[in-house]
């Protein structure tokens, strides 16, 4: 039997695969526009961040009226849920993409060119697939995938702090760069900022599947455990 | 003036004003305006106006007492069978007045059909619980026909397959929640415009509910339809358009999605979210 709820939460979920697919390409092309010093990329960023921001609407209504109109429970109520907290997650990575676009714009003003770090690579190539992976473990309902994506977190942290000392050791020795040096730290945050949401959406895909809130269950055992 | 006159001028202004205010985003299959009910001295309806669209649902809400089965029961004129009930103002279907000399009334209700709170087949076999309007409307008079009929309203109320091979059988042998949707078949097999649905799933079981509202929700494509329901969830879930009644008189209409989550009047969001009611 086919539930008056099916297509309501489908029509959700629709739009929120739109909305990942966006938020995976203003990244990748926030991205480019970094490594191939290209501000006519960075500049169509903004644009492509209107369109998530528009889908962000519309699945908020879409979430509004589905709670008020169909009093979904169980995992039905979980899924809206999720649907809402990975859809503002998404919006937060359009917006980390427009300012690395903004970045983008800056270094490719500057000369001489300060070569990026292969860690920066490194993090970059990490975070693009954490985002991916937690978007399909989402459309899979997959908890083993999300599992792993929230295993990958400390790693990419620790990718962030590589960057950062690396460029404080930079700025010390060749100071002349500062203004690439301080852009990249702040690429290394954004790009760390990326990973975080993608580890939220991760939290959320084993809340859909598993009805367990995993959010901040580490610190939270270590500050219950008794001394 | 007369004081007739007077109330007639006052009406029209209200009915204008009302009109200005209607949202116009469908075409309105039913239409009563300034419609006033009285039970003997009672006033149990108070100059309402309401369309019912179609392709739409439109489903009638408030606390008990409020008038919405009595406006209900106006649209095929059920209440004519209470002796101490009157109805004044205008109800039409499409454009047509139904208290006018043209209409017949037996043809409004075949127009007009209607399913009760309580599954009330006839004492009759599936087969002929069907086939029955069509038979006293002339609408077939081959057996072919009339199968062709009895299969088609029983497969739109979603009961083809559970009963196909039971047609002989009386109607009051099947479940609760099949015995409504036999008394959906009922209805629509004399092709009404309209269907009027008074709390149809107030008798029935959780599962038997979802399948009767996923029905209504089916059939809203093909029919006008008005329910009336105790159950704001159902509204909220199966209609378009939601009317909310108190103490006789109709407080707000409109889309069921901006009643649900934003209604203009305190009374309504008192009703909806429990306050009251």
């Amino acid at each position: 039997m086919t539930r008056l709820f099916d297509s309501v939460i489908e029509h959700l979920r629709q739009d929120l695969f739109r909305m990942g697919g966006r938020a995976e390409a203003i990244l990748e092309k926030s991205l480019r526009a970094v490594w191939e010093r290209a501000p006519e990329l960075a500049d169509e960023v903004a644009g492509d961040d209107l369109e998530i921001d528009r889908l962000d609407v519309a699945i908020d209504e879409g979430v509004l009226k589905a709670l008020a109109l169909q009093a979904p429970v169980a995992e039905d109520l979980r899924e809206v849920l999720a649907i809402k907290m990975i859809a503002t997650d998404l919006e937060r990575v359009g917006d980390l993409a427009r300012n690395v676009a903004k970045i983008a714009r800056r270094m490719s003003a500057q000369t001489p060119r300060f070569p990026l770090p292969a860690t920066l690579t490194t993090l970059s190539r990490a975070t693009q697939s954490s985002l991916r992976r937690s978007l399909d473990a989402f459309s899979r309902v997959d908890p083993e995938l999300a599992r792993a994506v929230m295993d990958e977190d400390d790693g990419i942290d620790a990718q962030q702090d590589e960057v950062v000392e690396t460029m404080i050791r930079e700025l010390s020795s060749r100071p002349g760069n500062a203004s690439q040096q301080v852009d990249i730290i702040l690429l290394a945050k954004h790009l760390e900022r990326v990973a975080d949401h993608a580890t939220n959406i991760a939290e959320d895909v084993i809340l859909v599947a598993e009805a367990r809130n995993v959010k901040h269950a580490a610190k939270l055992a270590r500050a219950t455990r008794p001394a | 003036m007369a004081t007739a006159q007077l109330a007639e001028v006052k009406r029209e202004e209200r009915s204008l004003a009302e009109e200005a205010q209607a949202p116009d985003t469908g075409r309105a299959r039913m239409r009563a305006k300034g419609v006033d009910v009285y039970y003997g001295d009672t006033h149990a309806v108070q100059n309402v106006s309401l369309d019912i669209y179609e392709d739409e649902v439109t489903a009638l809400i408030g606390p008990s007492g409020c008038g919405k089965s009595t406006l209900l029961r106006c649209f095929n004129r059920m209440n004519d069978t209470i002796p101490s009930c009157r109805v004044e103002g205008e109800i039409t279907l499409d454009g047509m007045d139904i208290h006018g000399d043209q209409m017949d009334v037996v043809q409004l209700r075949a127009r007009v059909g209607m399913v009760f709170q309580k599954p009330n087949p006839f004492p009759k076999s599936v087969y002929d619980n069907v086939a029955y309007g069509p038979r006293i409307h002339g609408l077939a008079s081959s057996r072919s026909e009339f199968d062709a009929i009895v299969e088609a309203s029983l497969a739109r109320a979603g009961l083809w397959e559970e009963v196909k091979d039971r047609l002989s059988e009386p109607g009051t042998s099947l479940s609760g929640g099949q015995q409504q949707r036999l008394c959906i078949a009922r209805a629509i097999a004399v092709d009404p415009e309209v269907i009027l649905m008074d709390e149809p799933c107030s008798a029935l079981d959780p599962i038997a509910t979802a399948r009767i509202e996923e029905l209504i929700y089916e059939l809203r494509g093909r029919y006008a339809i008005a329910i009336v329901t105790h159950n704001m969830q159902q509204a909220a879930r199966v209609s378009q358009r939601t009317a909310f009644f108190h103490l006789g008189t109709l407080v707000e209409s409109g889309p069921t999605d901006e009643i649900f989550t934003n209604p203009r009047e305190a009374r309504t969001s008192d009703y909806i979210t429990g306050r009251y009611g």
